[in-house]
C-alpha cells in the first residue's frame, strides 16, 4: 500500500444503474453506482439484504438478463465496456478473466456430477489444455490450497463433502483461469465460524500470492474488518460511503456505516438495550424520495428527504455520500 | 422455580436403507444432555452446525420423542411430570400452552394464507383463552403493539411484511398465551444486522415483563452471550462446558470454547486476528462419532487419552463444568 508505487487499474464501474420491472413499479436495485478496483486489492461491497451488492456482481459478470432488465452506463474492463456485451463475447470473460464464488456451496455445484469432472468443465472452456494437463493442473490447484487428498476428492460428489469443504472448491475453480477479478459473494455466510476463519486465512493466502484482486460481498462487517483494504458500503441501492478499511471502522462518517457498527453486539452492552438503527430496510419497489435512508437516520434535515446528496471527499479516498457534510460542515 | 430439567438426554434418529427400510444406522444428535431451567432465567445454547443445539431445542418442546433419559416438567401449579414417554392428556394443555417455540425463518415460520389477526389468534382459540371476537381482537390489538407493531397491521398477510416484522409477529403469537418458557432457536440469525438488535430488545422487554424463561438457541457468541444467564456449548451432540455468561467468556476452559472465541472476527482492521486461529479440519460426522472425546481429532491439546474415554464434565470453578481430560491431569 504504497503510495509511491502507480496502481494498475483493473475494473472501473460508472454510473451503473440495474433497474428490473415488477408487477409493483420499477426496482431501481442498482442506482448510479460508482467505483474502481486496482490490481492485488480486497473491495469490500457492504450491505444489508436488497441494498443491491448481489446485483452490482451480477452486473459486472453479464448475468442480469437484459431485457427484461435494463443496465445502464459503463462496466470498463480492461480497454472494453462489459455493458451491452454481446454473450459470446462475455463468455471469454466470464469465469474466465472475471470468477465468482458464491454463497451456497451446497446449491452451486451440480449434485449430478463429481466436482473432478465441474472443474475439468471449467479448465476445458477456457484453457488450452488437453484432458491430462487439465486434470493435472486442477489436482495442482487443489493442492495449493490445501486440500486433503486431491486426487480422491477429484472423484467425489458434492454430497460426499461438508460445505467448507466444498466451498473450497469452488474457490479452486474460481482459481484454475488465473482471473484477474474474483467476486466473492458472501463466500462464508452459510459456514460455520471455525470454518469461515479457515476459508479467509485460505482467501488472503491466496491472495498474496496471485496478485489478482478480490471483490468481496458481504453484510458481516466483522469479516470485512479481517479481509478487506477497502470498503464500500452500500444502502438502498446507492454507495453511502467509501473509504480505506481501518479508516471506516476508526472514523465512519455516514450515519448508516455509524449505526452497522453500532449495531455490533458487543460484550459490554450486557444488561443495556443494544443499540439498533430505527425502521427497516425500505422495499426495493419503495426507495424514498431523496437521500434513501431518511426516514431511518438519526440526523435527518429537511434536504434530505428532498434531493439526493451527492458524493462529498471530506478525506482523500474516503468519500461520503449525505447532506451533513455540506460546506464544510463536518459536525 | 424449575420449569423444565432433563437427565441424560438422547436423541438418535435412525438411517434407514435398503428396500425394506431397515435400520442401518444411528445419527446420534443429542448424548447424554443435562440441564434446568428455572423461571424468569435464559440458558443460551450455542454451537456450529450439526451440534445438536436445535434438536435439544425441539426434544424439549416435545416435536421429537427422546430415545433415552427423562424431561421433568413442572406445571404452573408446582406438580411434576415425567414427558419423557408421551405426555399425559390432562397434562398436554397445560404444557403447550407453557411453553412456546419461535423458529429461525421468519418467512417459512408464518402460514402465507392467514391474516396475521388470524395468525395471532389461533393459540388463543385453542387454548380457550378468551371468548367473543371483541376480546380477541383487542387482544391481537395489544400484542401487535407490545411487539411494536401497528394494530391495523391485523388485516395484512405475512408477505406484506420484511423480515424483522416478520420474526415480531411470531414473537406475539408465541406470547399470545402467556408462556413461562420460551425456546428461541436462532430467532435473529435470518435478519439483517440493524434489525437483529431490535428483535433482541424486544425479547429482553417482554422477558422483563412477564418473568418468561428463555432457551435462546443461536451459532452467534456476541448474541448468545447477551442473552444469556447461563451457557452451554455443545459439540457433537455433547455439552462441552457450560457457565454463567461473564464467566464463560472471561474463562472459557474447554479447548473447543477457546478455539470458537478465537474464530470470532475482530472488527479491527488493525488488529486481525484468524490468521492466528488454530483449529483444524471439520466437526466429524454424528454418524460416526470418534471414540472418546468428541473433540479429539481437531483438539490442540490432546492427550493419548482423549482417543480413549469420554471425559467427564467436573466443575472447573463456581456452577463453571467443562468435560475435558485436561482439568483432571
Amino acid at each position: 500500500m504504497t503510495g509511491a508505487v502507480e496502481r494498475e487499474r483493473i475494473l472501473t464501474v460508472r454510473n451503473l444503474k440495474t433497474y428490473f420491472r415488477t408487477p409493483e413499479g420499477v426496482v431501481r436495485a442498482v442506482d448510479d453506482v460508482s467505483f474502481h478496483l486496482d490490481r492485488g486489492e480486497v473491495l469490500a461491497l457492504v450491505g444489508e439484504s436488497g441494498c443491491g451488492k448481489s446485483v452490482t456482481a451480477h452486473s459486472i459478470l453479464g448475468l442480469v438478463k437484459a431485457p427484461p432488465a435494463k443496465v445502464d452506463g459503463e462496466i470498463v474492463f480492461g480497454d472494453r465496456n462489459l455493458v451491452g456485451l454481446p454473450e459470446k463475447e462475455y463468455r471469454h470473460i466470464r469465469g474466465k478473466q472475471i470468477s465468482m464464488i458464491f454463497q451456497e456451496p451446497m446449491s452451486a455445484f451440480d449434485p449430478l456430477y463429481t466436482v473432478g469432472r465441474q472443474l475439468m468443465e471449467v479448465a476445458k472452456a477456457h484453457m488450452p489444455w488437453g484432458d491430462g494437463e487439465a486434470k493435472e493442473r486442477i489436482i495442482d490447484t487443489l493442492k495449493s490450497i490445501h486440500i486433503p487428498e486431491p486426487d480422491k476428492r477429484y472423484d467425489e460428489y458434492p454430497h460426499e463433502m461438508s460445505g467448507g469443504m466444498l466451498q473450497r472448491i469452488m474457490i479452486a475453480m474460481a482459481l484454475i483461469t488465473s482471473p484477474d477479478i474474483i467476486i466473492a459473494d458472501e463466500p462464508t455466510t452459510a459456514l460455520d465460524v471455525t470454518i469461515q476463519a479457515q476459508v479467509l486465512n485460505l482467501m488472503q493466502d491466496l491472495q498474496s500470492q496471485y496478485r489478482g484482486s478480490i471483490i468481496f460481498i458481504t453484510h458481516d462487517l466483522g469479516t470485512v474488518a479481517e479481509i478487506a483494504d477497502r470498503v464500500h458500503v452500500m444502502y438502498a441501492g446507492k454507495i453511502v460511503e467509501k473509504a480505506p478499511v481501518a479508516e471506516l471502522f476508526a472514523s465512519p462518517i455516514h450515519p448508516y456505516t455509524s449505526g452497522l457498527l453500532t449495531s455490533r453486539v458487543r460484550r459490554e452492552y450486557k444488561g443495556q438495550d443494544l443499540p439498533y438503527i430505527e425502521g427497516y430496510v425500505p422495499r426495493a419497489y419503495e426507495f424514498p424520495e431523496g437521500c434513501r435512508f431518511h426516514p431511518r437516520c438519526p440526523k435527518a434535515v429537511a434536504k434530505c428527504s428532498e434531493v439526493q446528496p451527492p458524493e462529498f471527499e471530506p478525506a482523500p479516498g474516503h468519500t461520503v455520500a449525505c447532506w451533513l457534510l455540506e460546506e464544510g460542515d463536518d459536525r | 422455580m424449575k420449569i423444565i430439567s432433563t437427565r441424560n438426554l438422547k436423541k438418535y434418529f435412525p438411517i434407514r436403507s435398503g428396500v425394506f427400510l431397515q435400520i442401518s444406522g444411528w445419527v446420534r444428535a443429542l448424548e447424554n444432555v443435562n440441564m434446568e431451567i428455572t423461571q424468569g432465567e435464559t440458558i443460551g445454547v450455542v454451537g456450529e452446525s450439526g451440534c445438536g443445539k436445535s434438536t435439544l431445542g425441539r426434544t424439549i418442546v416435545k416435536i421429537y420423542e427422546p430415545t433415552a433419559g427423562s424431561i421433568t416438567y413442572r406445571d404452573p401449579s408446582g406438580a411434576s411430570h415425567d414427558l419423557s414417554k408421551g405426555i399425559d392428556r390432562r397434562v398436554e394443555p397445560i404444557f403447550r400452552k407453557d411453553v412456546q417455540m419461535i423458529f429461525q425463518n421468519p418467512f417459512d415460520s408464518l402460514d402465507p394464507r392467514m391474516t396475521i389477526r388470524d395468525t395471532i389468534r389461533e393459540p388463543l382459540q385453542t387454548h380457550r383463552l378468551l371468548a367473543g371476537k371483541k376480546a380477541m381482537d383487542e387482544r391481537v390489538a395489544e400484542l401487535l403493539m407490545k411487539v411494536g407493531l401497528y394494530p391495523e397491521y391485523a388485516q395484512r398477510y405475512p408477505h406484506e411484511f420484511s423480515g424483522g416484522q416478520r420474526q415480531r409477529i411470531a414473537i406475539a403469537r408465541s406470547i399470545s398465551v402467556n408462556p413461562r418458557l420460551l425456546i428461541c432457536d436462532e430467532p435473529t440469525s435470518a435478519l439483517d444486522v440493524s434489525v437483529q438488535s431490535q428483535i433482541i430488545n424486544l425479547l429482553k422487554d417482554i422477558q422483563r415483563d412477564t418473568n418468561m424463561s428463555l432457551i435462546f438457541i443461536s451459532h452467534n457468541l456476541d448474541v448468545v452471550h447477551h442473552m444469556s444467564d447461563r451457557i452451554m456449548v455443545m459439540y457433537l451432540g455433547n455439552v462441552v462446558e457450560s457457565a454463567p455468561a461473564t464467566e464463560l467468556f472471561d474463562n472459557p476452559a474447554h479447548p473447543y470454547t477457546q478455539a470458537l472465541m478465537s474464530a470470532v472476527p475482530s472488527w479491527n482492521p488493525k488488529d486481525r486476528k484468524l490468521g492466528q486461529v488454530k483449529l483444524e479440519g471439520e466437526p466429524p460426522s454424528p454418524i460416526n462419532p470418534p471414540s472418546g472425546c468428541p473433540f479429539h481429532p481437531r483438539c490442540p491439546h490432546r492427550l493419548a487419552l482423549c482417543s480413549k474415554a469420554k471425559p467427564e464434565a467436573v466443575e472447573v470453578s463456581d456452577g463453571h463444568f467443562s468435560a475435558c481430560h485436561l482439568h483432571s491431569v
